[in-house]
């Protein structure tokens, strides 16, 4: 069998003191929907962090397509060498808080990184960049800048930036919480059409609809190791771990 | 009571003398143009060094941040006292340097030029610090992780949205390098204190002064409520910005 999309060792990742992942081991298959829960300071936006080393692990491995992109020149550093530049280019993130450019357009946003980083034209990135903006329902929003745009349709441009590189992963950190209720179905749609598509994704979340739904594979975090993992079903509703009986007991309760 | 006034606003004086005064404020106007331009870019390539990431730049943001500190603690007028007496001796440098005479301006008007831009630089890049590092984090973590470069994220993120929150500042230190120009009157190069202190040694009188100190005082009014407009503006811009989020 061909090589995991991603494959995490015993990454270990702390900030000083504080040890925010204690060794944890992943496998993520080409076109999976890995859905990540847990409270809030177990780990799970590190994880996705350390994976397009945003946050370099300090111990572990992590392969991307094969590749251990934790080695190499540069690596634990962060900066300039040749395993950034591999995991960058197949790696999308979308955030939380967005973090559109306020001084570009919609437009400008998704097509600046293919225009500056893989050296395409002008108008080849300009109508890649229509087109994606089309597809996440945004067509006429395109010459908007992001102080203009709902949240929802924030969030939308932010993921066609992000796949505006064609990655062949793609991270969500949290891509919901910072929206009203009313906009959080446009941005899960996309995502939801992003899946049946075949794209790997790993999605740190809470809606538990859309782990449901989507989920390939559910992973529950706490305190920077992982508790219990499986298909959405067994975890959600039959979960064995004490912690995320009381995890799901929680959230679902109200 | 009279005397006072003769002493300092004598228009005979004024009269006599306002277009030779006229002509050294020139001077002063000049050399606050060529080293405004100057120390903009200089601060921004400070900013942008003090920026650099990484254990390997390490050494870079060390030397950086001693030059700001340095040129910020030192008083500009020793600065410009210095180069004038020390750059003509440093005999490793071409004479054109040492002893500069470009464009036709004579050598006290360049090293005035060199010491204001050394010392306002270190200014300015503190300007542009606190623009960059208002500017929010997850714009860098962002164009990272679309595989733009640390420079090309700086370049293209960053410091467009860092200058956008600088103009208030900037203007301010520019209104003080403006009134700096007057310390090149010390190394003998004829900008308006220098020439008002000579028509007062010539005259007895001091209103040469008073009228120089009027022509600074029509450039600079202006700028100082245009600086307070633009910092109005800003806090329009973040009271609308918050509104937005809220609802």
């Amino acid at each position: 069998m061909a090589d995991p999309m991603l494959r995490l060792r015993g990454v270990n990742k702390s900030f000083g003191q504080l040890e925010v992942l204690k060794g944890v081991d992943l496998d993520v298959q080409r076109g999976e929907v890995v859905c990540i829960l847990g409270p809030s300071g177990s780990g799970k936006s590190t994880l996705l962090r350390c994976v397009n080393l945003l946050e370099p692990p300090e111990e572990g491995e992590i392969f991307l397509e094969g590749q251990d992109i934790c080695r190499g020149p540069g690596s634990g550093t962060g900066e300039s060498s040749w395993n950034l530049d591999f995991v960058r280019q197949r790696v999308g993130m979308v955030f939380q808080q967005f973090n559109l450019f306020p001084h570009k357009n919609a437009l400008e946003n998704v097509a600046l990184a293919p225009e500056r980083v893989l050296g395409r034209s002008r108008e080849e990135a300009r109508s890649k960049g229509t087109e994606l903006l089309t597809r996440v329902g945004l067509a006429d929003k395109l010459s908007e800048y992001p102080e203009r745009l709902s949240g929802g349709q924030q969030q939308r441009v932010a993921i066609a930036r992000a796949l505006a590189m064609e990655p062949h992963v793609m991270l969500f950190d949290e891509v919901t919480s910072a929206l009203d209720p009313e906009l959080v179905k446009e941005v899960l749609d996309t995502m939801r059409e992003l899946a049946s598509e075949g794209m790997t994704m790993l999605v740190v979340t809470h809606e538990m609809g859309f782990a449901r739904e989507v989920g390939d594979q559910v992973v529950f975090m706490d305190g920077g190791v992982i508790v219990e993992q499986g298909k959405p079903a067994d975890v959600l509703d039959n979960p064995r771990e004490a912690r995320t009986k009381k995890f799901l007991g929680l959230v679902l309760e109200h | 009571m009279k005397v006072f006034f003769e002493q300092y606003f004598d228009f005979n004086v004024m009269g006599e003398h306002f277009w030779e005064v006229f002509d050294a404020f020139l001077q002063n106007l000049l050399i606050w143009v060529v080293a405004a331009v100057l120390v903009l870019s200089w601060g921004l390539i400070l900013a942008f060094l003090r920026q650099l990431p990484g254990k390997k730049f390490a050494p870079v943001r060390f030397l950086t941040i001693a030059y700001i500190d340095i040129f910020r603690a030192i008083p500009a007028l020793i600065v410009i006292l210095l180069i004038s007496g020390g750059v003509p001796f440093l005999t490793f440098l071409p004479k054109d340097i040492r002893i500069p005479h470009w464009f036709g301006k004579p050598d006290p008007f360049w090293y005035g030029v060199a010491a204001l831009l050394l010392v306002f630089g270190a200014y300015m890049a503190e300007v542009y610090r606190a623009g960059i590092e208002a500017v929010p984090r997850g714009q860098m973590e962002a164009a990272r992780s679309l595989g733009m470069s640390h420079a090309q994220a700086m370049r293209h993120i960053v410091i467009p949205q860092a200058v956008t929150k600088v103009p208030a500042p900037m203007l301010n230190e520019m209104i003080s390098l403006l009134k700096e120009t007057t310390l090149v009157s010390f190394i003998a190069f004829g900008e308006s204190v220098l020439v008002s202190r000579e028509i007062l040694a010539e005259r007895l009188n001091s209103s040469a002064l008073i009228l120089t100190a009027f022509f600074f005082l029509i450039i600079i009014l202006p700028m100082a409520r245009v600086v307070d407009y633009l910092i109005k503006r800003n806090q329009l811009k973040i009271t609308r910005g918050a509104h937005i989020e809220v609802g």
